[in-house]
């Protein structure tokens, strides 16, 4: 369904103008272009004849007549697809549910509401604005004043989505009394106040958005032994749903992503994220995937992770035999949910420690009675086994003061039969668990009597010493709290040879809730300290500044906090505790809303985008004006050949200038130093063209033109080698000049020096070895060896035994081999062989300098010499170890 | 401005008309030749046996003493004739089209200047239709003729000055002024009588007219104008209209015994010069 509207329908009006226009372009003909002319005389009496025929051709006239209405369409701004007009009279009342279920496709709500908005402002009708969750700053729910759209759309475009959930019971209220209106409600789909819906019809026809797809919440995550487990909330929902859920560390990354399936007709999930505990420990928060909400976030603090336990015995030798040693079931016991730690008492602090189980170990005074002393008081937990040890000597670091020695109950020689366990106290954190009966106690350690006082905090639950009980009620679990933290004593041994406790499940329940316990930290029963917020959420699940309104929570409060404006979710506390509050934490279930009792429903997102067509109209219309501008410029002589033109200059692509002096870093090239003499420098050009083409044809290396250089004024740093023909009449390097082949050289280039004149008996290039004197004074020339067979440069491609070019039979002079800076790379080479000549070729491809004393093999070798050379140049040492493949092979006894 | 300076202004402007001139008319010369009669002249035409009546002066001894009889040398006829000239100056002649390569008014200048470079090395005697012109001769002729050209700017038709009876009149321009205008002239120099020859010059955008679209014609020199809407579809007209007027004119010419010929200024200058030239040549055939 698609219809158009009119925004500004007035300006039709003006169609009805289109024939006076016609009439107009008829009667008035185009105007003239000036000519000188002669002649013009005999024209004289051609005018008004030929008056009739310069009327403007038909079809150029319904062209203009076209583009004229279609600016007057334009202007009248049609909107394709408009939405159905809103129903009723009077102002619109635009109510949106922006609590934490509206995030998710909170674009599809604003795109909605932009739509009503536009609809209302056809219709001319005043907009109010109702938002149903509390404000940021904590104001109830109420409806704005009634308002032209315009001053609306503001509004509307600054609204977010909340943090927490709707008070539609307020926002009903203050609808009470609203006049007789037109509505128009997004819902977000959740069940609220059951009066709201009656209230919206009553004021008038109610036309209904509701969102197709139910809103996920995630809630608090359950902390298991091996696991966590991640819960998720919706409402009901005829079919099955997975909802991906990522488990993400503090820096953002996902370290697990699990997927939890909602059943059919089903509003929980959850699904088990297992993870190492080092991992599991660096959780930050569990996201559910898709759109980013502060209902598909739940944040993890303290309480999520997995505390590191230390282990310490009394009698480090026996502590791990099996069955018997002092920490074997502690070990069993915690392994699978916590993170085991042994050792001394010293070294285990030194870490960061959640948990110190001491196994019949006596605390010594001094500095490990400090140590553990100041453990506890920051917040660590203490748990203490006794034994024999403990029975001889008790210490300070106890709950209770303890009687010297043990208690023996039952046995041979004793009327008593060994007791078993008491149902643990509702105070104790022990709290539900089962107690098995076969449990029986045979030794333990006692309480002095008076020792034991129950410490009551006004309004809160008493702060039991004593967590677990015989069975006569003799104290077998007491603590006390020391600081923040906090001393367990088990007043039995950790093995079974005191009581048969390790050896139950329950052994392993309790310890796991005690190290649970220890998560919490500081006290979290009865501790009251504020905590202020420190980062919270937006409804987007970004997490800033908290709103003005926020105010601290208290701590013991916090776990059961609603997230409110007053409380949005987030981080509370310091930077060293931080607390969270989840979204979800407040949030039992959910029920899907029914809808508005007489509503128009119409689905989110459903309906199709308004498109203002007005744009293109006047563009086609600009479009047909421009060729209406050619057309009339032809019409009246003016060719279009230059307008064409300049188009064509226009549209033709810039070419790329191909330049002189290419960009050397774009191809390997060969370079040689200008000589400034002619023929030298003719003679270079081409035999390291020659070179390269060689180079090119027979090996995988792609050279490009040889490039000219002048030391100092290029840069070097382009060309892995560069030949440097001696000329007697070149100038001497200057003091930039030397200093570029010194960097050049130090960092890994390769000069090739050729004085021409090796073999002849300087009888071809007279003075070179005197100019090569001069130009290399300031050059940081190592020390140099002769060239033999064994250095790399005769194996780098070919297996060489002599060096030629144009002459044969001088020594080469490479750097030493012991001198291995430059990874043994020479960074010079000099030689007399006047190599460039012998591998020059003309225009045509031949060889015009014949070699001496000649003959087609010493051109092979001098070309492949040259090929050795750039291979050096270009692989370094690569070829090294191929020049020990003899010595290599003589130990391999081959 | 002094007449020194206007003589300066002329010189500098001459020389190149002036060897135009004499370029275009010595490719003429050499394509014509003498009268081919007998009559009064400097070259020789034919001997002829001496017969009763003629005066014993006239005896060419020398080639009468290689025979017995006796000859009379005869000599060509040259007869020295004041062939007078004019080109319209009208400022509608100082124009020319984008198709055109020079003005009409320099084309006319050209032509006449070269025509009366011919004629004075035929022997003949030229002048300028102008009040108080006189007839010049010799080679230093046509420089006179140059600058007498130069104060000469009569709009349209020639002006009415005396002219010797049988001369020859060649009148150059673009004859595009009213028929009647131009049948007044002709017929006054007619019934001197003189008989001569009308060359139109026209520029080739008058002759064909290629403009398109709707244009406003302005004339040179008065306000005239006219607004044509669509050039193409007066194109047919303006021909025929064109081709009116040089029927006129032809006929005009026709009545006075006199020549008519067209030129366009995109045409070579040789060519119009030739038929010129040989138009004021008696025609041997007739």
């Amino acid at each position: 369904m698609s219809h158009i509207a009119f925004a500004a329908p007035w300006i039709l009006l003006t169609l009805p103008a289109l024939p006076l226009l016609w009439w107009l372009l008829r009667v008035t003909p185009p105007a003239a272009k000036r000519e000188v002319f002669p002649a013009v005389r005999l024209l004289l009496g051609l005018t008004a004849t030929a008056e009739t025929p310069a009327h403007t051709p038909l079809w150029l006239l319904a062209l203009r007549m076209l583009a004229a209405g279609l600016v007057i369409v334009g202007l009248a701004q049609p909107v394709l697809d408009a939405g159905r007009e809103i129903g009723g009279t009077g102002p619109v009342l635009l109510v949106i549910d922006d609590g934490w279920a509206a995030a998710r496709d909170w674009p599809l709500r604003m795109a909605a509401a932009q739509s009503a908005l536009d609809r209302a402002e056809r219709a001319g009708r005043p907009v109010a604005l109702l938002t149903t969750a509390p404000g940021p700053d904590a104001v109830q729910p109420a409806p704005s004043a009634v308002m032209p759209v315009a001053d609306l759309r503001p509004r509307l475009a600054a609204l977010r989505p909340k943090p927490w959930s709707t008070d539609r019971a307020a926002a009903e209220a203050t609808l009470r009394g609203w006049p007789n209106a037109s509505v128009v409600y997004i819902g977000d789909g959740l069940a609220g106040a059951p009066e709201f819906g009656p209230r919206l019809a009553l004021i008038g026809p109610v036309e209904e958005r509701d969102d197709p797809e139910p809103p996920v919440l995630m809630l608090p995550p359950i902390s298991r032994a091996d696991r966590l487990v991640a819960r998720v909330l919706s409402t009901p929902a005829p079919a099955p749903r997975d909802v991906a859920i990522l488990a993400q560390s503090g820096d953002g990354r996902s370290l697990a992503r699990v997927v939890a399936r909602i059943p059919a007709d089903g509003n929980e999930a959850s699904a088990d994220i297992r993870l190492p505990p080092e991992l599991r420990n660096r959780l930050a928060r569990l996201v559910v995937e898709g759109p980013p909400t502060a209902a598909g976030i739940a944040l993890l603090d303290e309480r999520w992770r997995r505390r590191p336990v230390g282990l310490v015995a009394g009698q480090a030798t026996a502590a791990e035999a099996p069955l018997t040693g002092q920490l074997f079931y502690l070990d069993r016991a915690l392994a699978p949910f916590a993170e085991l730690r042994q050792g001394d008492v010293k070294t285990l602090l030194s870490r960061e420690l959640s948990v110190l189980v001491l196994a019949d170990h006596v605390v010594a005074d001094g500095p490990e009675f400090g140590l553990l002393d100041d453990f506890v008081r920051k917040g660590g937990t203490l748990v203490r086994f006794a034994g024999p040890g403990m029975a001889e000597h008790p210490d300070a670091l106890l709950p209770v003061k303890l009687i010297e020695g043990d208690r023996q109950l039952g046995g041979a020689m004793s009327w008593t039969q060994p007791p078993g366990l008491a149902e643990f106290d509702a105070s104790s954190p022990f709290a539900g668990l089962s107690v098995p009966s076969e449990v029986k106690i045979t030794r333990q350690v006692l309480a002095a009597p008076g020792s034991i006082q129950l410490t009551q905090v006004p309004g809160q639950l008493p702060n039991d010493p004593v967590w677990a009980r015989l069975a006569d009620g003799t104290p077998l679990v007491t603590q006390a709290t020391r600081g923040a933290g906090r001393i367990v004593l088990f007043h039995v041994t950790a093995n079974a040879d005191w009581s048969d406790l390790p050896l139950s499940g329950l052994f392993v329940d309790m310890l796991r809730r005690l190290v649970e316990q220890a998560a919490g930290v500081a006290g979290t029963d009865a501790d009251t300290t504020p905590l202020r917020p420190a980062e919270t959420l937006d409804g987007f699940g970004q997490s800033g500044a908290p709103p003005p309104a926020a105010i601290a929570v208290a701590a013991s409060a916090i776990a059961a906090t609603v997230a409110s404006p007053r409380h949005p979710p987030g981080l509370y506390g310091p930077e060293a505790g931080r607390r969270v509050l989840n979204l979800g934490q407040g949030i039992s279930s959910l029920a899907a809303a029914g809808t508005v009792p007489g509503a128009r429903q119409n689905t989110l997102g459903a309906d199709a985008q308004e498109r203002p067509i007005a744009p293109f109209l006047i563009a086609a219309a600009l479009a047909l004006f421009a060729i209406d501008l050619l057309v009339s410029l032809r019409l009246r002589g003016l060719w279009l050949r230059p307008a064409l033109l300049a188009l064509v200059l226009l549209a033709s692509p810039a070419r790329a200038q191909s330049s002189d002096n290419p960009n050397p870093a774009l191809t390997t090239r060969l370079a040689y130093f200008v000589t400034d003499d002619s023929e030298v420098d003719a003679v270079a050009q081409s035999g390291l063209l020659g070179l390269s083409d060689y180079v090119n044809r027979r090996t995988n290396a792609a050279l490009g033109p040889p490039a000219p250089v002048r030391p100092g004024t290029d840069d070097l740093s382009f060309y892995p080698l560069i030949y440097w023909p001696i000329s007697t009449s070149a100038a001497v390097p200057s003091g930039a000049a030397v200093q570029a082949l010194n960097d050049y050289m130090a960092h890994g280039g390769i000069i090739l020096i050729d004085t021409r004149n090796g073999g002849s008996g300087e009888g071809f290039a007279p003075g070179t070895d005197a100019a090569l004197a001069r130009f290399g004074a300031g050059l940081a020339v190592p020390t140099l060896a002769p060239l033999t067979s064994a250095h790399v440069l005769a194996r780098s491609f070919y297996l060489l035994e002599d060096f030629p070019g144009r002459y044969a039979g001088d020594t080469v002079w490479v750097q030493r081999d012991q001198d291995r800076s430059n990874d043994s790379v020479s960074p010079v080479i000099i030689g007399g062989h006047d190599w460039v000549a012998a591998w020059a070729i003309d225009a045509q491809g031949r060889n015009p300098y014949a070699t001496l004393p000649g003959g087609a093999r010493q051109r092979t070798l001098a070309y492949r010499f040259g090929v050795n050379l750039v291979m050096y140049a270009l692989t370094g040492n690569y070829k090294g170890d191929q020049v020990h493949v003899p010595a290599l092979l003589e130990r391999l006894g081959q | 401005m002094t007449t020194a300076l206007q003589a300066e202004a002329l010189g500098s402007r001459l020389p190149p008309l002036l060897v135009a001139a004499e370029r275009v008319a010595a490719t003429v010369a050499q394509g014509v030749h003498g009268r081919r009669r007998v009559g009064q002249g400097d070259s020789f035409w034919q001997y002829r046996p001496f017969v009763a009546g003629d005066t014993a002066s006239r005896i060419d001894w020398r080639q009468s003493a290689r025979a017995d009889r006796a000859f009379i040398r005869e000599t060509e006829w040259e007869a020295a004739q004041t062939v007078a000239l004019w080109r319209d100056g009208g400022p509608a002649m100082r124009w020319r089209s984008k198709a055109a390569p020079v003005e009409k008014m320099e084309r006319a200048e050209l032509l006449l200047l070269a025509l009366a470079s011919l004629l004075l090395r035929a022997g003949e005697q030229v002048r300028l239709i102008a009040p108080g012109a006189r007839a010049l001769s010799g080679r230093v002729g046509v420089e006179r003729l140059a600058l007498q050209l130069a104060g000469s700017n009569d709009d349209g038709v020639p002006p009415d000055v005396v002219l010797p009876r049988h001369a020859r009149v060649v009148l150059i321009g673009d004859m595009l002024s009213p028929l009647d205008q131009i049948q007044t002239a002709i017929g006054r120099m007619a019934s001197i009588p003189v008989i001569g020859h009308v060359l139109q010059v026209l520029d080739p955008a008058e002759a064909s007219l290629p403009y398109a679209g709707r244009i406003r014609f302005e004339g040179l020199g008065d306000a005239t104008h006219a607004l044509v809407p669509r050039v193409e579809g007066v194109r047919a007209e303006y021909t025929e209209r064109l081709a009116a007027q040089q029927q006129g004119l032809a006929a005009i010419c026709g009545a006075a015994g006199w020549g008519f010929a067209t030129h366009r200024t995109d045409h070579p200058p040789e060519s119009a010069l030739l038929a010129l030239y040989m138009a004021l040549a008696p025609d041997v055939r007739r």
